[in-house]
């Protein structure tokens, strides 16, 4: 009977529940845009400029300094080529559905963003990335003011949002109240843009001024790579931003859109040209964003994504591994014999991402650091590179590469070397051998630790490593992560030894993030420099390593406050001799080049990319010729060939 | 029961002989997993006898031999097919035997240098090709074959152990233990299982030990399959329980636990038999699925399901890699469900029946 009963409620219990999540679930979609009450947030946004007028102030054109010396980027060379095209669709993939179309907050920080802000969005004033100046983006002309720590802008008087709405001033102060506002939950820009920047000054529409707290050694660079934000966009702004913003594009400065129309959730989004872009003919922009379209297809396999590439489904396939370069794509391939696909290895001067053993110091064992010496000993990464990369890439040699005078100029990493490494290892009393081979000491303890990765793609090199360690009597166990579970382990400082990389950028290398004590512990040291036992491990910080050291500290608080260049690349010379020998870093490998390969109709200008490129489409130089297409299209039904077409683009190799 | 065969027994058996195709594939995989048992003497990179100096040596199932046993500068293990090519070159009385592939799972031989896949070569000693880090597919799939085998018997046994006392309990005992148990595995067994496996294989500390992991992960996989098994063992045991023999069991005053275990089991076992073969394809199935996806067995333990991965990752340019990892694959589950069929056709009461 009891059965009975339950047999017949449990329908009407489960029919209730399915209304109730389809429901929510209506709620959750477009729903919320549309039927939520409109808000204002003119009246806060007041009251924050009110509440900081020492941040906030607003003068008239009288209060402008005298004799400022404007530049304006005079003499720097065109981008892209002249010969450049407008029309066509550009077919790419991306390997995940973004979660939002929103710049900023939860969620936002996918492999999207680039497509609607790093590559598209120009900035008050851009860094040329072949001759390392800047030229004019939403500013006409700036003036830098080392003494008083201040840049000021002249905007361009023509610059609109994607919506027909004009740029001005109160847009760039509106930015700092949406970055410090509460409401974007993203702690990161919160902190940023209230510490880094102390001041913004309107003189009148088209005149601002921005202020730093501290002068350091090319400080406009972060005042001139500032974007605004838009203020009537945002005028919704409230605690329901997350959800509000989900699915809406913000307006941008730049030449692509995304149309409502043009999201298929799941499988493609589409990026739109402005026909009258307000850009389109100025000296930097009018060779550049010319594909009418740019259509980015969800494949989430690589191996899949290629085989859509080799269709002729996409345009461009970015071949950085050899396995792509060599055995999938390799130059006696059909296509690329018959000149229908070309081939371009480009070398880039970039600072280098940071692909190493980052080996954690809070660990038993690994706190030693001659035992890590013996780890660095220890690694064959000369096979690694030989064996897995062919040779292609080199050796890294500091915890910063690629950063000009800043890198360290002689300093190289250990390499390959058993009879060193067992002398360190013999240090920590790991002489003999047990039954499998790995060391022992005498307490019992076998000389292994985990090595773990966020990247499944490079799997095999651990597997390289470990099989190579075993000679010299270390174990270890190799565990591929997913990416999320990976870099979650490094942040939360619960890996032995991770491979991973941290991205990097600007024109210096940052050391705080990484290597100082405020972000391995919750205070490290007692006043007098030494180690207080009370500290607590702080997580969600990308000081992986754990590493506080004394010695670091006051070197990066001395790298922090340097007001010369000079200075600065000194002290960061011997910051990066200290952690040589703190040895808690091992460098992996750097990669020189970008590798890719595009169907011929997909053009490229003559010197092809520039130095400072991270993915060969980051600057939009290409174009799209469908002529071209047509009569690659006839050829390859008909068998006739083209010249090939593989290029090395060597003019900016780094020896 | 198990050692003297009652006459029913020996006429399923004889049934099972009788029918060939299942007969021949059963026996085919008892060698199987009796070659792979002795998997260290076949296929590895030790070798199986070594005769330095005059004294001799038998490295296979012994403690590691450094480099510096026979004469080499280096502290670490034995490079002995070097080693054997070296004497060779040398005309040194010194000589051993290696396996017949001298290959083990876990190193790279890359010849040109370079980790890549290459095509199966028997001068090379490469029967199935190397992997796309240059280590030998046949010794992969060997061992793999081995813990994918080892296993699939374990989780067999572990899952009918449970199913087996829950379910003839369920069905025993009826009454409000019955209900109760019959909710949870319905709750249960509405748990997806493979998304479980998944998020339980992912905060497992990474500081155990990868056989501990192979462990955690049978434990995982039966915790979540163990249910299916009840059902059948609680209707067997309902229907059984009404029987005569049942109720003069208990009247001579047999305790619940004999009359389950040596009355009622032995006569329902016919049922659980047919199962068996294709619990072990199932299991064989999912390890393979779970290592395809990455949550299986920690790498670099030999497995089908990452060969697999690595083949439909490389489909065009090492073909040879899906070939015989999916071969495989396909020639095990066909052999054991080659089985499977066996066994229910001999174990089938109604062999004269004419509805078949």
């Amino acid at each position: 009977m009891k059965t009975r009963v339950l047999k017949s409620v449990l329908p009407i219990v489960l029919g209730v529940a399915a209304l109730f999540l389809s429901a929510c679930s209506n709620d959750d979609g477009k729903g919320a845009e549309s039927d939520a009450p409109a808000q204002d947030v003119t009246a806060e946004m007041q009251a924050f400029y009110d509440d900081n007028p020492e941040f906030f102030s607003f003068k008239t054109m009288a209060d402008l300094p005298d004799g400022l010396a404007w530049e304006s980027g005079e003499g720097l060379s065109d981008l892209g080529s002249p010969e450049a095209k407008k029309g066509g669709t550009f077919s790419y993939y991306i390997a995940d559905f973004p979660r939002t179309l929103r710049r900023v907050g939860p969620d936002s920080g996918g492999s999207f963003r680039g497509w609607i802000l790093d590559f598209m969005v120009p900035t008050l004033a851009i860094k040329h990335p072949n001759e390392g100046l800047y030229y004019p983006g939403l500013a006409e002309m700036w003036s830098v003011s080392p003494e008083n720590k201040t840049v000021y802008f002249k905007l361009d008087k023509t610059a609109k949002w994607s919506d027909g709405v004009p740029i001005t001033a109160n847009d760039y102060m509106f930015m700092f109240f949406f970055y410090r506002s509460q409401h974007i939950v993203a702690p990161w820009y919160n902190n940023w843009y209230g510490t880094q920047y102390s001041n913004i000054t309107k003189y009148d529409d088209h005149t601002i001024s921005m202020t730093i707290p501290e002068a350091k050694p090319h400080f406009e660079d972060s005042l001139l790579e500032l974007s605004p934000m838009p203020r009537h966009f945002f005028k919704e702004l409230g605690p329901d931003y997350v959800d509000r913003y989900q699915w809406r594009f913000v307006p941008t400065p730049g030449a692509y859109i995304v149309r409502d129309q043009d999201i298929k959730k799941g499988r493609s989004i589409t990026l739109t040209r402005l026909k009258d872009w307000w850009a389109k003919d100025k000296k930097f922009f009018r060779n550049r964003f010319n594909v009418d379209k740019i259509r980015l297809n969800v494949i989430r396999d690589a191996a899949k994504a290629f085989e859509a590439f080799k269709r002729g489904d996409i345009d461009l396939f970015r071949l950085n591994t050899s396995e792509l370069w060599y055995e999938k794509l390799p130059d006696l391939d059909g296509d690329v014999q018959s000149g229908y696909i070309g081939k371009d290895t480009f070398y880039t001067d970039i600072p280098r991402p940071t692909y190493g053993l980052w080996i954690n110091t809070s660990k038993p064992l690994l706190d030693n650091k001659d035992l890590r010496v013996g780890i660095h000993y220890a690694l064959n990464w000369k096979l690694v590179i030989d064996s897995f990369f062919r040779g292609d890439f080199r050796r890294m040699r500091t915890t910063a590469d690629g950063f000009g005078v800043a890198t360290h100029p002689t300093l190289r990493a250990r390499s390959f070397d058993l009879d060193k490494a067992a002398v360190a290892f013999a240090k920590n009393g790991f002489v003999n051998r047990g039954p499998d081979g790995i060391l022992v000491n005498a307490k019992g303890e076998r000389l292994s630790f985990t090595i773990s990765t966020p990247y499944a793609r490079y799997g095999d090199i651990l597997t390289i490593l470990k099989e190579e360690a075993i000679k010299a009597g270390l174990e270890l166990r190799v565990e591929i992560l997913d990416a999320t579970a990976g870099f979650k382990q490094g942040k939360e400082k619960k890996h032995d030894i991770q491979f991973t990389a941290l991205n990097v950028g600007g024109r210096y290398p940052r050391y705080w993030e990484t290597y100082h004590s405020d972000n391995a512990y919750d205070e490290a040291f007692l006043a007098d420099g030494t180690v207080n036992p009370e500290r607590k491990i702080k997580v969600q910080t990308n000081n992986i390593e754990t590493l506080a050291s004394w010695d670091v500290d006051q070197l990066i608080n001395r790298y922090r406050a340097a007001t010369t260049e000079d200075e600065l690349v000194a002290t960061a010379h011997r910051l990066e001799e200290a952690l040589y020998d703190h040895a808690s870093f091992v460098p992996g490998f750097v990669q020189g080049y970008e590798r890719s390969a595009h169907w011929r109709w997909l053009k490229f200008p003559d010197d092809f990319d520039v130095k400072e490129s991270h993915y060969v489409f980051e600057g939009q130089q290409f174009w799209f010729d469908d002529t071209v297409k047509k009569e690659t299209k006839a050829a390859m039904k008909a068998g006739d060939k083209f010249p090939v077409s593989v290029n090395v683009h060597d003019q900016y190799k780094v020896q | 029961m198990m050692i003297t065969l009652n006459p029913q027994t020996q006429k399923k058996l004889r049934r099972f002989k009788a029918i060939k195709r299942g007969y021949y594939s059963f026996l085919l995989i008892c060698l199987i997993l009796v070659l792979t048992a002795f998997a260290e003497l076949l296929i590895n990179s030790r070798a199986l006898l070594v005769s330095y100096e005059g004294e001799w040596f038998f490295p296979t199932y012994t403690q590691y031999h450094p480099g510096s046993d026979f004469g080499e500068d280096y502290a670490y293990e034995t490079r002995y097919r070097e080693l054997r090519a070296q004497w060779q070159a040398d005309g040194s009385d010194n000589w051993m035997i290696m396996p017949f592939v001298p290959y083990s799972p876990y190193e790279s031989d890359a010849s040109s240098g370079v980790f890549k896949p290459t095509a199966p070569s028997v001068a090379k000693l490469h029967y199935l090709g190397t992997d796309s880090t240059s280590r030998d597919i046949l010794a992969r799939l060997f061992y793999g074959i081995r813990i994918a085998l080892l296993f699939a018997l374990a989780f067999m046994v572990v899952v009918y152990l449970i199913g087996i006392s829950i379910g003839c309990a369920m069905g025993f005992f009826g009454g409000v233990f019955d209900l109760l148990f019959q909710r949870i595995i319905e709750i249960w067994s509405n748990v997806p299982f493979l998304y479980m496996v998944i998020i339980v294989f992912s905060v497992i500390p990474n500081s155990i030990s990868v056989s501990t992991r192979i462990g955690i992960l049978l434990l995982v996989m039966v915790l979540f399959s163990w249910t299916s098994m009840t059902y059948y063992m609680r209707t067997e045991t309902y229907k059984e329980k009404s029987r005569d023999y049942v109720a003069a069991a208990r009247i001579i005053g047999a305790s619940n636990f004999r009359i389950i275990f040596k009355h009622i089991l032995p006569n329902v076992l016919s049922t659980l038999v047919t199962f068996m073969p294709f619990t072990i394809i199932g299991a064989i199935a999912s390890i393979t699925a779970l290592d395809y996806l990455g949550f299986g067995l920690p790498p670099p333990t030999p497995s089908l399901g990452e060969l697999l991965k690595q083949g439909t990752a490389t489909l065009r340019t090492a073909p040879w890699i899906v070939m015989s990892s999916f071969g495989t694959l396909v020639v095990i589950l066909t052999l054991v469900t080659f089985i499977g069929e066996a066994v229910r056709e001999s174990f089938d009461p109604k062999k004269f029946t004419v509805y078949r």
